[in-house]
């Protein structure tokens, strides 16, 4: 689960994120390693374009350390472009993306979209 | 993820390993055979060997290079892979915003440079163009010359037969067509030539780059040449571009999301030496969205020049600008 903490639903260019993510359900041995992103990704007619901005991997002695019990909180500053934008052709949209790998294979993924900017339509 | 996903991925990457696993192989056999034995020496080191050399080599890399990004498709996520064509496969530490490999204020915009290294002479920058018709006058001269030289060489042959009192008559009924191929394009190159060298330049120069939405530029657009203009407009457009494999084919689809006209002159007599100046001041919208580039999608924003002129065909010349997001953007009292 992903919460953005500051319950907006507009984020401007250049404020700070803040989030936190926990898991449940799942036996915290089995977590091989996790990744927690920050990026935009265009939809629409064109072929997807992904852009990372903020990315953390978690993987052994770094993942041991980590007490699940409790949300990991994470905040990062937001660049000032691209902004969100719903065009005709493209679209252009933000989010916060977990992925929880295990031991068996499986991959879990949570995403919490958001917005930057306040231009959401087309101009 | 599924099971044909799983196949294909395994699929691919055996493919690409054998691939890599032949070219290592014939490589092998190759330098071993030419430079450790010198009794077998099935091919003298000449264009032969290297020919033969590059042919395993090239299918090494290609191999290599499929096998690795198969697997890396398959055992890293989006965002990881992302990540690594920032940075390299060299390893560091993996976390924190990503810094882009090119300096720039704006990620995902273009780099302001290429647009404002030309001065303007009356403003402070010169637009660069972007005439589709001069690509096409290119790429229908470069047809045109290698079709005619491919026709001359054969005119040349069928004339040496008949001086030896042979008629080739294949080669005759091949040249006929291709005569008037090579004469069409050479007619259709002269006339677009013609046309591009009649209609003259049109530069346009503008005071201040990067543009902010809400600010208001001035702009000045010179049309040299010698004709009677009908009518010389001039527009801010805002292009959406997509491209995006369709089978096997790269299609790219352009939209005009947004269009105004900034200025307009009508009937003028224009001659060598007596350009058409035309000053005017526009500005960009508010809510407009800043100039975007991805891999396989862009916003653009540009000045577009349409003209009309007696006796030619009407004519438009493309000048992109940069539109940056509105420096200290506020955040909205309803959101707040």
């Amino acid at each position: 689960m992903i919460r953005l903490i500051g319950l907006q639903p507009t984020y401007m260019p250049g404020d700070t994120l803040e989030f936190e993510y926990r898991v449940a359900n799942v036996d915290r041995g089995s977590i091989v390693a996790v990744e927690c992103s920050v990026c935009w990704l265009t939809e629409g007619k064109g072929t997807e374009d992904l852009g990372v901005h903020f990315f953390q991997r978690l993987a052994g002695d770094s993942l041991a350390a980590i007490d699940w019990s409790i949300a990991q909180k994470i905040s990062c500053p937001l660049p000032i472009s691209p902004l969100s934008y719903e065009g005709k052709l493209l679209k252009i949209s933000w989010c916060v993306r977990v992925r929880f790998f295990l031991n068996d294979g499986t991959e879990l993924m949570a995403q919490q979209p958001f917005y930057v900017g306040t231009i959401t339509r087309e101009v | 993820m599924s099971g044909w996903w799983f196949i294909g991925s395994l699929g691919e990457a055996l493919f690409f390993a054998t691939v890599f696993l032949i070219g290592v192989f014939l490589s092998a056999i190759l330098i071993s055979w030419q430079l450790m034995s010198q009794s077998t020496q099935p091919l003298k080191i000449g264009y032969g060997f290297w020919l033969f050399l590059g042919v395993c080599l090239s299918f090494s890399v290609l191999g290599i290079v499929g096998f690795w990004y198969r697997v890396l498709k398959v055992v890293t996520s989006d965002e990881h892979r992302e990540v690594l064509a920032q940075r390299g496969i060299i390893p560091e530490p993996l976390s924190g915003p990503q810094q882009p490999k090119r300096t720039s204020h704006a990620p995902s915009i273009p780099d302001v440079k290429r647009f404002t290294d030309s001065p303007g002479a009356r403003l402070a920058y010169r637009l660069p163009s972007q005439i589709p018709e001069n690509g096409a006058l290119v790429a229908l001269g470069i047809f045109a010359m290698a079709w005619n030289a491919m026709i001359a060489v054969f005119l040349v042959i069928a004339a040496q037969n008949y001086l030896r009192f042979e008629i080739p008559w294949q080669l005759l009924l091949l040249l006929i067509p291709g005569i008037y191929v090579a004469i069409r394009s050479a007619q259709l190159f002269f006339r677009s030539f013609i046309r591009t060298l009649g209609i003259g330049s049109t530069t346009v120069e503008i005071e201040a780059l990067p543009l902010v939405p809400g600010g208001e530029y001035r702009l000045e657009i010179v049309q040299y040449g010698r004709l009677v203009i009908k009518k010389i407009a001039v527009r801010l457009e805002c292009e959406e571009e997509s491209t995006y494999h369709f089978g096997t084919d790269l299609r790219t689809e352009r939209q005009t999301v947004f269009s105004t006209e900034i200025a307009s002159h009508g009937r003028d007599r224009i001659d060598w030496g007596y350009p058409l100046r035309m000053e005017c001041r526009f500005s960009v919208p508010e809510d407009a969205m800043h100039s975007f580039q991805s891999k396989h999608n862009a916003v653009q924003w540009k000045i577009v020049v349409n003209g009309e002129a007696n006796r030619w065909p009407l004519y438009s010349r493309s000048f992109p600008v940069l539109v940056y997001p509105q420096p200290g953007m506020s955040r909205p009292a309803a959101a707040s």
